[in-house]
């Protein structure tokens, strides 16, 4: 009946986010997929080429496969280091210890910079420790790549550490106690009880960080704006480049971001369905 | 003045539940009325069509004389005190009890008289600057027993309204209702699914399953007349011992017959088992009508039994005594100063006076 | 066994201590570079400033003349603040109408919600500035409606199930007493959503402040917000300004580390329940 009372209402409730939403993403998604299988520079002047910006994506040059690669080897690593310091940061600051909450709010406060703002700050410092070698963060790829994983695991950290607390004081105490009674030592709490306890907690953290550090853009252009060359530009940074930077390759930019699109789903799904298939258990 | 109606009234949901198939129901004007049965029986969805907050799929509701099947809930002139209390949480109990009034435009000091007046009869004029998280559950239920209050309306429609208290305070705003329905002077429609609320408090008693009415009656009535093994078993407690019997008519006297018993029928029943020769029927006795030996001296027409007793338990002023007879479950209430232990030889009477008698099949009483 | 967790206590103590040092030092590192004379910093990035490297509030001075870094502020403060109360407003009341009113279009409107929270801004991007372009919303009132698309999928999913946990009866109980849907919601529900938009301010808040694509794509050529004048200092690798770069993002930092350390608890808690429904 609330149904019926309310349903009518449907300009009040429901128009002003929907036009905002057609606007700012249905259509431009719409038009972005569509634009992907054209030739153009404004929107007005597509013209439709078929497949040819997807071929182009793989056969003009290899900066997409580099930065593909460049952005799976990130995020492979900064998922792992940053998942297993948050997790370890949070066991600790879960003791009854005094002043713990201190520290969370310090650990977590870099989650709140901007990722242009944290880009230049790391790149002062990176530069500096790099400066007594008689280089700087540009001169090779690996050091560009470095820094973005402690960039990463200066931001991450914190937030991940937060959830991983939450998830940690989820476990009943009386199961703790249970375990005490049954003669568990820590380590054998940690491994049969807090463990599978905080098993969504890795969940929901693992696949943040993994879409975070895929989709990372600003931290990207601050630190090294994919320099040397374009070694270190990530997927998203490269897209932008793609369009940004060279005329007549909008179309080129536009099929590179919809396989963006399409990764990213794809692991979105991935994680949807192992959360249903552990839910199910 | 307002009576309720409802003329075959059905309810299906979408899918093609039918959760009522065509209800008929009439309720007078300041009756009180409790729907009881089963979880899933049809009682909260006929009280929520009442409300207007269930759709009628077909048939017609009337309140008074106006049909309102596409009346507002609001326009219904009916007050409704929900099983969680719905209570506005962010709202003092005062403004919880004065929103309805306000946005019905009543002017600000007769809201403030109404708010005081029930807040003064539900005792809970000390708390109506808190908010609701701030009660414990019986303040609660009063706050929302006052939200309907002050709109003085014609029916007051309550869903299981006691069932989140504990058994001492259930006891105690038992008896407030019944005060509340007396000096309000309107109708009272109740759902709940415990029998004892039904028969302590209510004029009339609808026993509902499977969305179809079982009977319709007052409580003397249900009790003593059930019309069915079903009524017969929900009413009552503990519940009504139904056991087998065989009717065969010897030398014109009809006979009631199992392995372990055989009585004359009641003359008051002989006639009405006429067309039930040579067939099978179930018997009903409550528990209070199986007497303990000792005890049922100056009864007429008895049939006495010997069993073994499963289980004795001491409920206080009696004493419940489990046994079995003809392959049922039994029980007997005696008083609790004789002393029975399991697998004690019990000797008792069964009251044949008292005794209901159901068709097998249909389980409907032979008296219908 | 007393002991022996009071000696661990102390070493997690020590452990935590020089962590809290390693995050908070890029923070010192930067406000420190801020007063030093420009062609200081990239020499010695790790001294404090002494006689000859202290420039005193010269690099604040040009930051500000060269960004417009107090206009940028005032964008970003704008552009952050409406939006966020645009988001709140209105997602909240598409995803009570989501939630009470279940059909085929409602249930389609949603699930189109939820897919757009995975899709990538590159995606979007182009086609959304040209549309933003050519629909005038190129300005800061603009953009609102623009964050408020954008920003829709995570808040209404947020609200949806928040709100779909909400019981019925205390609607219902309004209904009968005789509230319109309108005042139902503005007077009943939403004072029931409280915590849930606590939570969507703070995670749109957080987006919005620090979003640099997205307005730079929109607005950007006429209106800087601090991302955007933050990298506009960058200018090509030398001829920077290193000490405006310092006091800018020194400036950046302050509004946030005000806020975070005003509304702590709950932006933990807000991070807490996004992170666990998203």
């Amino acid at each position: 009946m609330i149904k019926k009372y309310v349903g009518k209402y449907f300009p009040v409730f429901l128009l002003p986010t929907v036009i905002a939403f057609f606007i700012a993403f249905v259509a431009p998604f719409v038009i972005g997929l569509y634009l992907s299988f054209c030739d153009f520079t404004t929107v007005t002047n597509a013209r439709f080429v078929g497949i040819s910006n997807y071929v182009k994506v793989f056969s003009d040059n290899s900066d997409f496969l580099n930065a593909l690669w460049f952005t799976v080897k990130f995020t492979v690593v900064s998922v792992i280091s940053v998942n297993i310091l948050a997790f370890a940061l949070a066991l600790i600051l879960t003791r009854p210890m005094k002043g713990t909450n201190g520290f969370r709010t310090g650990f977590f406060m870099p989650n709140l910079i901007g990722g242009i703002v944290l880009g230049y700050i790391w790149q002062i410092i990176i530069n500096g420790v790099l400066g007594y070698f008689g280089v700087d963060i540009t001169f090779a790829a690996k050091y560009g790549f470095w820094g973005l994983v402690i960039l990463t695991n200066w931001q991450q950290i914190g937030y991940m550490m937060i959830i991983y607390i939450a998830g940690i004081q989820n476990v009943p105490s009386d199961m703790l106690e249970a375990a005490d009674i049954d003669g568990a030592n820590y380590m054998q709490k940690l491994r049969y009880i807090i463990f599978p306890m905080v098993s969504s907690a890795v969940t929901i953290c693992t696949f943040l960080t993994l879409t975070n550090s895929f989709k990372l853009f600003d931290q990207n252009l601050a630190l090294t704006g994919g320099a040397p060359g374009k070694e270190t530009a990530m997927l998203a940074l490269d897209i932008y480049k793609t369009f940004y930077n060279r005329v007549g390759y909008e179309g080129v930019g536009q099929a590179k971001a919809v396989i963006f699109f399409v990764i990213v789903a794809l692991i979105a799904l991935v994680q949807q369905y192992l959360t249903r298939a552990r839910d199910g258990e | 003045m307002a009576g309720i109606r409802l003329v075959n009234v059905n309810k299906t949901f979408p899918g093609n539940v039918t959760v009522i198939p065509g209800l008929d129901l009439e309720i007078k004007d300041k009756e009180f009325v409790i729907l009881v049965g089963p979880s899933g029986c049809g009682k909260s969805t006929t009280l929520r069509m009442i409300a207007g907050l269930e759709s009628i799929s077909s048939g017609d509701l009337y309140i008074g004389d106006k049909r309102v099947n596409d009346t507002a809930p609001k326009d219904r002139d009916i007050a409704m005190v929900f099983q969680s209390y719905a209570l506005y949480p962010h709202m003092s109990v005062y403004n919880n009890l004065a929103f309805g009034l306000k946005l019905r435009g009543v002017p600000k000091d007769e809201i403030d008289k109404k708010v005081k007046e029930a807040a003064k009869m539900l005792d809970i004029e000390k708390y109506l600057e808190r908010k609701p998280r701030a009660l414990s559950g019986g303040q609660r239920q009063r706050v929302a027993l006052g939200r309907a209050m002050v709109r003085s309306p014609q029916v007051f429609l309550l869903d299981e309204p006691l069932s989140n208290l504990d058994a001492k305070l259930r006891g105690e705003m038992r008896t407030s209702i019944s005060r509340l329905h007396k000096s309000l002077g309107v109708t009272f429609v109740y759902v709940t699914h415990d029998q004892v609320e039904a028969m302590t408090m209510a004029d009339r008693i609808v026993v509902m399953k499977d969305g179809v009415i079982q009977q319709y009656d007052t409580p003397k009535n249900l009790y003593h007349s059930p019309i069915n093994t079903f009524v017969a078993g929900f009413i009552g407690s503990p519940r009504m011992n139904l056991f087998p019997a065989h009717v065969s008519k010897v030398k014109n006297k009809i006979m009631l017959k199992a392995d372990a018993y055989s009585f004359d029928a009641p003359a008051s029943l002989s006639a009405l088992l006429d067309g039930y020769i040579d067939r099978d029927v179930t018997l009903g006795v409550r528990p209070e009508d199986i007497h303990a030996e000792e005890f049922y001296m100056g009864l007429d027409n008895t049939l006495k039994i010997n069993v073994t007793v499963d289980m004795a338990e001491m409920m206080g002023a009696e004493l419940y005594a489990y046994f079995e007879l003809a392959g049922e479950r039994m029980i007997s209430r005696i008083p609790s100063r004789m002393s029975v232990s399991e697998k004690d030889t019990l000797p008792l009477a069964i009251d044949l006076n008292k005794i209901h008698i159901f068709d097998k099949e249909t389980g409907k009483s032979i008296r219908v | 066994m007393e002991t022996r967790s009071k000696r661990l206590d102390i070493l997690f103590y020590i452990i935590l201590t020089l962590l809290a040092v390693i995050f908070i030092a890029p923070v010192f590192i930067v406000l420190m570079n801020s007063f030093k004379g420009q062609f200081y910093i990239t020499d010695s990035p790790f001294s404090l400033p002494n006689a000859t490297t202290f420039a005193g509030l010269e690099n604040y001075v040009n930051g500000l003349r060269k960004t417009g870094f107090f206009s940028a502020f005032l964008y970003s403060l704008f552009i952050t603040v409406c939006s966020v109360l645009v988001i709140v407003f209105f997602t909240s009341m598409a995803a009570w109408y989501i939630s009470r009113v279940k059909n085929v279009f409602t249930r389609a409107l949603y699930y189109t919600f939820v897919f757009s929270m995975i899709v990538p801004f590159q995606m979007v991007m182009f086609s959304m500035s040209k549309i933003a372009n050519a629909m005038h919303l190129d300005n800061p009132i603009g953009i609102i409606l623009i964050y408020l698309g954008f920003g829709a999928g995570l808040s209404v999913f947020l609200f949806t199930g928040f709100v779909s946990g909400i019981p019925r009866e205390v609607e219902e109980a309004a209904m009968i007493d005789g509230a319109s849907p309108i005042r139902l919601y503005f007077s009943v529900v939403f004072p029931m959503m409280k915590p849930i938009s606590i939570t969507v301010a703070i995670l749109n808040a957080m987006w919005i402040w620090n979003d640099y694509l997205l307005p730079y794509l929109v607005i950007g050529n006429k209106y800087r917000t601090i991302p955007i004048a933050v990298q506009y200092l960058q200018g090509g690798y030398g001829s920077r300004d290193m000490g405006a770069l310092m006091a800018m993002l020194v400036l950046s930092i302050v509004p946030v580390v005000i806020f975070y350390l005003t509304c702590q608890k709950y932006i933990i808690k807000g991070v807490v329940a996004g992170a666990v429904k998203g």
